[in-house]
């Protein structure tokens, strides 16, 4: 079955019924499972962690813990997509803090958005990714200060402190930006 | 502290699940999370929420030695069986290598088994009826039957040691073919290294009932140090 061609519902019936299979210790559903998600999720860790090395050793770690966590994943009936992203980015996250690695900016200049990929691209369409509709309209609702630090934050792994050098802005300000851009995201998903 | 408000929750799921919380109150946050439904629940919520904030994330695919690594941390490395086998076997080669070492080592490092006396039980037209050898480094006795007379029926013939000044000591039951070997006890080795003879008596079958010899004795032989 072809990902791209997949609807997100199939797309996310497909990867629980591979995680299921893992969880009865399937190893070719984790090869196939390796195969449909392992770009998104290695491309997550290397923009957090920013060496390939340490990005290929998160990668491993991270498909260790959905093999040995798939049976908790059918249990908790999440969706399935954003179950491993957490797993990947919290290893990442992980990974900055054990290893003592000093927070490297990102070369670019702050105004470049913390995406490879403007929203409205047809490159943008991710299969992984559920109907955007409701997230669309509710992160349209935030100002360009918000969404940018919640996506430097959120893909690039930066601290508050990160952000505040990447925008030039006061750390109070960028503290301020984040928690009512995250305030606002709630109010607008659950009106 | 764990906070009761549910706003304050929410917002420490959200700055968890976005990356800002870090530090000890990460680590805090993580075991409060997997202990407390409510909070694993908002953390889910945001989870698949803030997941649209990479869906400008170009895939970029992993490079090919990764895959092999995962199978080999899991040990469910399916390829190469040929390389597989030959591990194996050069595994189980090893061991058996060191087994055999470690045995011959072992085997060395024993005394030699000598005997320490023999006996010739013979008949008076000359015949060897039971070779016996005492071998008192390890506690044995062996005896070998050669050539026995006809016995009667339901008898036995019952080896005694004769120490010196005391009463004869059971050696046990001899062979009626082949050879036995027995465990001597330590009255048994006493008895025999204050003994310059054996004898044999016939006894009713399973031995002397009374510890002593009741029947005739029919043999006697010299004990001697081995040639």
């Amino acid at each position: 079955m072809n990902p791209v061609a997949e609807s997100p519902t199939e797309f996310d019936e497909l990867l629980q019924s591979l995680l299921g299979r893992c969880a009865a210790a399937d190893s070719i559903a984790l090869k196939r499972l390796y195969e449909l998600v392992s770009p998104i999720l290695f491309a997550c860790v290397t923009r957090i962690l920013r060496r390939r090395a340490l990005a290929e050793e998160a990668l491993q770690d991270v498909f260790i813990s959905i093999w040995q966590q798939a049976g908790q994943f059918t249990a908790v009936r999440g969706r399935p997509m954003a179950w491993m992203m957490s797993i990947a980015r919290y290893r990442a996250i992980d990974l900055l803090r054990r290893e003592r690695f000093a927070p490297m900016l990102l070369a670019e200049p702050p105004e470049q958005r913390a995406i490879d990929a403007e929203p409205d691209s047809e490159a943008s369409a991710a299969v992984w990714l559920p109907s955007p509709d409701l997230m669309k309209q509710c992160l349209g609702l935030l100002s360009d200060q918000q969404t940018h630090c919640l996506e430097l934050a959120f893909v690039n792994g930066n601290s508050h402190e990160d952000i505040a050098r990447l925008m030039g802005s006061p750390l109070g300000t960028v503290k301020s930006w984040i928690r009512r851009g995250l305030r606002s995201l709630r109010q607008c998903l659950e009106s | 502290m764990k906070p009761d408000n549910p706003e304050i929750v929410d917002r420490l799921a959200s700055e968890y699940v976005l990356g800002t919380l870090r530090g000890p109150a990460r680590r805090r946050f993580e075991r409060w999370r997997a202990g407390t439904p409510f909070v694993d629940q908002r953390c889910r919520f945001w989870e698949e929420r803030l997941m649209h904030l990479a869906k400008g994330v170009t895939p970029e695919q992993p490079p090919a030695h990764v895959w092999p690594a995962i199978l080999r941390r899991l040990n469910l490395t399916t390829r190469q069986p040929a390389l597989r086998r030959f591990r194996s076997f050069a595994l189980a080669a090893s061991v058996l290598l060191v087994v055999g070492v470690a045995a011959l080592m072992y085997w060395r490092s024993l005394p030699a088994l000598r005997a320490t006396a023999v006996a010739t039980i013979s008949a008076k037209s000359g015949e060897h009826v039971w070779e016996l050898e005492v071998f008192g480094n390890a506690d044995r006795l062996v005896a070998h039957a050669e050539k026995l007379p006809a016995r009667l029926p339901g008898s036995d013939y019952e080896l005694w040691a004769l120490p010196k000044g005391a009463a004869p000591v059971s050696l046990g039951i001899l062979p009626a073919a082949g050879a036995s070997s027995r465990t001597l006890t330590l009255m048994q080795k006493q008895a025999l290294a204050n003994s310059s003879q054996v004898a044999v008596s016939i006894e009713p079958l399973g031995g002397s009932p009374t510890g002593q010899p009741t029947g005739t004795i029919v043999y006697v032989a010299p004990l001697r140090a081995p040639s």
